[in-house]
């Protein structure tokens, strides 16, 4: 498969408040593959997105670093998910319009064709009555309804890429198992790529082929996501699975803190920003931020002191 | 020992909106709940949105009156308390919920706001108030230099061990946690997790903590219990429970929990649909989502029966046993 998406030393400041939300953030992603980003709120995992769909907020800019999207000359379609699916619909369209309008400006669809396909999309996601709900507001769905609603929606443009931003994040646990599913059977039918962003390292696990670890608006590891939960070599990384609880009833390990808090923005830590937090730190590592490194293949990580397998 | 809160056939129905001099319908939020707590035990209660965990809560607390049934803490009943029974039950209860930032007062500091319910009961003059707040402070983990700030001027975990310095300034018996984790970064989460197992362990405390994450309560309780459109459906001490879920939603519950096995993917969904509450007037529940209802269901709401060290709310729970592993469950 080739490249799709390719981001080089991306940078993203607000500049009003002179503060750098991402940091050099690179990485790749081939067609039909899922990557994960994983990061606590504020690491800059959001903004990534936003910097790849080309639709960062007002007063956020590039300003350093590219992202290219696909090797040829076709640029590929991207559609995004949000975590807060009611809050990203609009309130005074039904779910019909909002679908029809989508195939309309993406594929040309008018009239019958469009409501047919509108159908088509709504039972493929999962809602049944479907044909009935095109009349629906968005008011009338539960969150969980409405997510499938969105993803219906994103898979009117044919996407290339489907970026997720924390899309299970808001709903129950069994919702979440349905709507991860769905997101892994539509992705091997469709061919397409994912990107999924969480803060929960389960959802990541579930879904994601290689995965990417942010602090701070930095990458701090990228892996295969069976060795980056298997071998951590970043602390922050490491620190980050062992302060996930366990369900398991023979794990009565309570879940290991991560002593201190992520620091803000505008008050960074020299050297790498985890250094304060980080048992293995040392003067080194308050001096110059680790330049990434391949550990193994294709197992980057940037620290000084990776944790040994 | 004489349990420290009982719950008996506790009901909260809600009246639902219906068309002008139509018979009223009514939707339960809360239904035909038995629950008992010792001193010191610690009851975890699970279920997703809409299960009714939150008014319980509410309802143990005495913040909203129970349309039916009735709730005792150290014997005595809330319906019959007086307002000066209701002064000495506030001081020994309290609730930490899940936005700290909302329970906070943004315009006191973090001293007055922990040290005013030590006022608020004269329990000590200013300065001896101001004394205590800063020691439960320090107990929490907060240096007593933080008492003049502001709530704006703290991190969400800051905050939020605020709100249980205070619920816990007055040595309360009781606390009720809704959702009071949820909310926070994983790496913070088990900070406040660590803390609430300290303070826990030094005092004479008992907890209900109300939460939908399945994960997180596993390490802050001794006993669970699983509701499901506002009633119980299986209750039991966390080990059994977990290593043996008898209700299928618990069985659907825990094998939803996104596990750090990377193995475990591209795995059918345990349970389809959502809550229905149309589903609660007869019969089980939970019956239009089991993949193993059958004609009884339909018509008979299951009862809370022992089966081994758990209660369980199905008519044919004697199926899910011996310990099925969440693996077999999810090939299912």
């Amino acid at each position: 498969m080739s490249t799709l998406l390719e981001v080089r030393d991306l940078v993203v400041e607000a500049p009003a408040s002179g503060v750098r939300i991402i940091d050099g953030v690179s990485l790749s992603l081939e067609g039909g593959q899922t990557l994960g980003l994983v990061g606590e709120s504020g690491c800059g995992k959001s903004m990534t997105c936003y910097a790849i769909g080309g639709m960062l907020p007002r007063g956020v800019l590039r300003s350093g670093g590219e992202v290219r999207l696909g090797g040829g000359t076709e640029r590929p379609t991207i559609a995004m998910i949000f975590q807060d699916p009611t809050s990203s619909l609009n309130p005074v369209h039904t779910i019909g319009y909002y679908l029809e309008t989508a195939l309309h400006r993406h594929q040309g669809l008018k009239g019958n064709d469009a409501r047919l396909e509108a159908i088509r999309l709504l039972e493929r996601v999962g809602i049944d009555r479907a044909k009935s709900r095109l009349r629906s507001y968005p008011h009338q769905f539960s969150g969980g309804m409405n997510q499938r609603v969105m993803i219906a929606h994103a898979l009117a443009a044919k996407p290339q890429l489907l970026i997720a931003d924390e899309p299970t994040t808001a709903l129950d646990v069994t919702t979440q198992a349905q709507i991860l599913y769905l997101l892994e059977e539509l992705r091997a039918e469709t061919g397409m790529a994912l990107l999924i962003v969480s803060h929960d390292l389960g959802v990541i696990a579930r879904l994601a082929d290689r995965a990417a670890v942010m602090y701070c608006g930095k990458i701090v590891e990228t892996a295969p996501v069976a060795e980056l939960l298997g071998r951590p070599a970043h602390p922050y990384a490491k620190a980050l699975i062992d302060c996930m609880p366990s369900i398991d009833p023979e794990d009565t390990e309570p879940p290991r803190p991560i002593p201190g808090t992520v620091p803000l923005l505008t008050d960074l830590p020299q050297g790498c920003h985890f250094h304060p937090r980080c048992v293995r730190a040392t003067a080194e590592c308050s001096a110059r931020f680790p330049a990434p490194e391949e550990i193994r293949t294709s197992h980057e990580v940037a620290c000084y002191h990776p944790v040994a397998a | 020992m004489s349990a420290l809160l009982q719950a008996s056939d506790l009901t909260k129905a809600y009246r639902l909106k219906s068309a002008p001099f139509a018979r009223p319908a009514y939707h339960l939020a809360v239904n035909a709940v038995e629950l008992a707590l010792e001193p010191r035990e610690r009851l975890g209660v699970v279920g997703e949105s809409g299960s009714g965990k939150s008014t319980l809560g509410r309802l143990l607390l005495g913040l909203t009156a129970p349309t039916r049934g009735e709730v005792l803490f150290e014997g005595q009943s809330h319906a019959r308390r007086k307002p000066g029974d209701w002064t000495r039950f506030r001081m020994r209860s309290s609730l930490v919920q899940q936005n700290p930032l909302s329970a906070l007062n943004p315009q006191m500091t973090i001293g007055e706001q922990v040290a005013e319910a030590v006022q608020v009961h004269r329990l000590s003059n200013r300065a001896g108030a101001r004394d205590r707040a800063a020691t439960m402070l320090e107990q929490v983990g907060l240096s007593s230099g933080m008492m003049n700030r502001f709530p704006h001027q703290m991190s969400g975990g800051q905050r939020q061990r605020v709100v249980i310095a205070r619920a816990l300034i007055l040595d309360p018996r009781l606390v009720v946690f809704d959702e009071a984790v949820s909310a926070l970064d994983v790496s913070v989460q088990a900070q406040v997790v660590a803390l609430l197992r300290s303070l826990w362990r030094e005092r004479d405390l008992a907890y209900v903590f109300i939460t939908h994450d399945l994960r997180v309560v596993r390490h802050l309780v001794d006993r669970i219990a699983v509701m499901y459109l506002g009633r119980m459906v299986e209750t039991g001490d966390i080990r059994s429970v977990y290593s043996a879920p008898r209700h299928p939603y618990t069985r659907a519950l825990l094998a939803s929990v996104p596990t750090l096995d990377p193995t475990i993917r591209n795995i059918a969904p345990p349970i389809r649909g959502e809550l229905d509450p149309g589903r609660a007037r007869q019969g089980c529940a939970f019956r239009s989502r089991c993949p193993h209802a059958f004609e009884r269901c339909e018509r008979e709401v299951p009862a809370m029966r022992q089966l081994g060290s758990q209660q369980v709310a199905c008519h044919i729970a004697e199926q899910f046993n011996p310990a099925p592993t969440r693996q077999m469950e999810v090939a299912r």
